[in-house]
């Protein structure tokens, strides 16, 4: 790691005119460590924003549950109501890396994780994400990589709580130039859609604050299948959340991770879900839907049938069959 | 890159707060006198420290430990480079093989992957601070018991998630130790000894010693 200088911020606003134009904030330090150590990332300070006031709450609210960005996985993991409420984030949170790291990591931190391609994460390698002319990936060793991409980097989103945070519609709190503004998870990732440097939509300075989940969907669910049991990214995750009224689905989302630069969602597909009894064959149908524009590479292709069964059975979990 | 303490940090500049001192002096209370205190200290712990070494103060296995460090040094580093509490074990520096696991209150963390400078304030216990008086502790005890080693490299790292787990549940089942332990890697393959290890400890013995514990 390159030397630089550390400040701990209590103040939102000081955090922001500390980090200043090279600078970056630290909370869990997963991955900026591993970015520092690589030489991936400069930074010429750390701010520690640990201390910020409030940040590291859950609150549960009637119409929406408040979950502030220093918040770690394990506290979401651990948390009884949570895992009432919303099981699907549970799930999702139990997924996440090892117990180690979810003692730290924050919901911030994994919102804002970069990228994990490989060609990425190669300090020789000078790629598209890098600023660099050319994506190894596409004609290279893509078997981790996306199915969908709005631009001509095909590395995909890993955050699980992005995928299941997309699927309950949830709304991140961004403090930027001073402003809160909101944005929903698509919001929150598109520029890593069109933009290939781009790992989501946060500006340099920009803060999570805190993430808002409406309590309109009383079912949730999460999935994710990965080369190894535990402790490995997801080759495909998948995250489903509706209410159910008189066993028909109502405001479903389906999110899916790891096949996008972006949480994949299909609103044709959410729209064809609702109001249905969910089955053996509307899941399928769904499944078809969501995936009809998949392009896969060379060594990929086997994401598509295994996003296919996720997403039937996250689907059918939802109903509470599987 | 700034050494010197900036001159202004917005809300917290130290000349609007000099200034505000001025004026709340006519009316000074022991109230105010200990929201000075406060505004100083918020003050002090927003100060720009680096990028040379500075004192960082770390708790470990009860004592004091004061050191001369880089912000950039890790705590596995501190520990093992900077002391001579070599239990902790560097492995892949990279947060994904679990060797230099070691506890922050009661969680354990990766200590390659925190800074030492941001583990100050919190007791840091290490695989040397399990043992009191000479005698093991219960979960080192049963590693010896059940041979669960081989190169002993990962087992500090193992000794301490496991530690973790009691802590937090007592009687765990296979699976919650399996839950616990992911983030430790035994390159040996000795995780069925660890297994039953870590059932030992909790006091719920497997059957046998030969039986084949499934870990996958």
């Amino acid at each position: 790691m390159n030397a630089f200088t550390y400040a701990t911020a209590h103040s939102p606003a000081s955090a922001r005119q500390l980090v200043a134009d090279k600078g970056a904030y630290l909370a869990g330090g997963n991955d900026l460590l591993g970015l520092l150590k690589e030489y991936l990332v400069s930074a010429d300070i750390l701010v520690n924003i640990k201390s910020l006031p409030g940040l590291d709450k859950i609150e549960r609210g009637e119409k929406f549950w408040t979950i502030g960005s220093l918040v770690t996985v394990a506290q979401i993991e651990d948390h009884a109501e949570i895992k009432e409420t919303f099981p699907g984030l549970h799930e999702a949170a139990s997924e996440v890396a090892s117990q180690q790291i979810r003692n730290v990591a924050t919901v911030g931190g994994n919102l804002a994780q970069h990228s994990r391609c490989w060609y990425f994460r190669h300090r020789d390698t000078q790629c598209l994400k890098k600023d660099g002319d050319l994506c190894y990936a596409l004609n290279g060793e893509n078997r981790y990589h996306s199915l969908f991409t709005g631009n001509t980097c095909i590395s995909p989103v890993v955050s699980s709580l992005a995928t299941i945070f997309a699927s309950l519609d949830a709304t991140a709190i961004v403090l930027r130039d001073g402003q809160e503004t909101r944005q929903n998870m698509a919001e929150l990732y598109q520029r890593a859609w069109e933009n290939p440097l781009a790992h989501n939509s946060l500006k340099n300075g920009d803060l999570i604050l805190r993430v808002e989940i409406p309590t309109t969907r009383s079912r949730s669910a999460y999935l994710q299948v990965s080369d190894r049991h535990a402790f490995d990214w997801a080759l495909v995750s998948c995250a489903a959340a509706a209410d159910v009224v008189d066993g028909k689905l109502k405001s479903p989302r389906v999110a899916l991770g790891s096949i996008s630069p972006v949480p994949h969602q299909v609103e044709t597909a959410n729209r064809f879900l609702d109001g249905k009894v969910l089955d053996n064959a509307t899941a399928t149908q769904a499944a078809d839907m969501i995936l009809k524009d998949a392009k896969p590479l060379e060594h990929n292709a086997y994401k598509v049938p295994l996003a296919h069964a996720l997403i039937r059975r996250t689907l059918l979990k939802l109903k509470g069959d599987a | 890159m700034k050494n010197s303490e900036p001159e202004n940090l917005g809300a917290h500049s130290r000349r609007t707060f000099f200034k505000s001192l001025g004026t709340v002096a006519a009316t000074a209370a022991t109230a105010q006198v200990q929201s000075v205190a406060a505004e100083l200290e918020k003050i002090n712990t927003e100060k720009i420290v680096g990028p040379n070494a500075v004192p960082v103060t770390l708790r470990v296995n009860g004592e004091k430990l004061q050191l001369l460090l880089e912000p950039r040094v890790t705590l596995l580093d501190a520990l093992r480079n900077y002391s001579s509490l070599t239990g902790a074990k560097e492995g892949c520096d990279r947060a994904t093989c679990g060797a230099c696991t070691v506890l922050l209150g009661d969680t354990p963390i990766y200590s390659c992957q925190k800074l030492a400078i941001e583990s100050q304030g919190i007791e840091i216990t290490t695989v040397e601070g399990l043992a009191k008086n000479e005698k093991l502790s219960k979960v080192q005890q049963a590693f010896l018991d059940k041979d669960a080693l081989q190169c002993g490299y990962c087992t500090p790292g193992f000794v301490m998630s496991v530690t973790a787990l009691l802590k937090k549940n007592p009687r765990p089942n296979a699976d919650d130790v399996k839950h616990a332990c992911a983030g430790n890697t035994c390159r040996c393959g000795t995780h069925p000894r660890i297994l039953q290890a870590a059932l030992r400890a909790a006091g719920v013995e497997t059957a046998s010693k030969t039986e084949v514990v499934d870990y996958v």
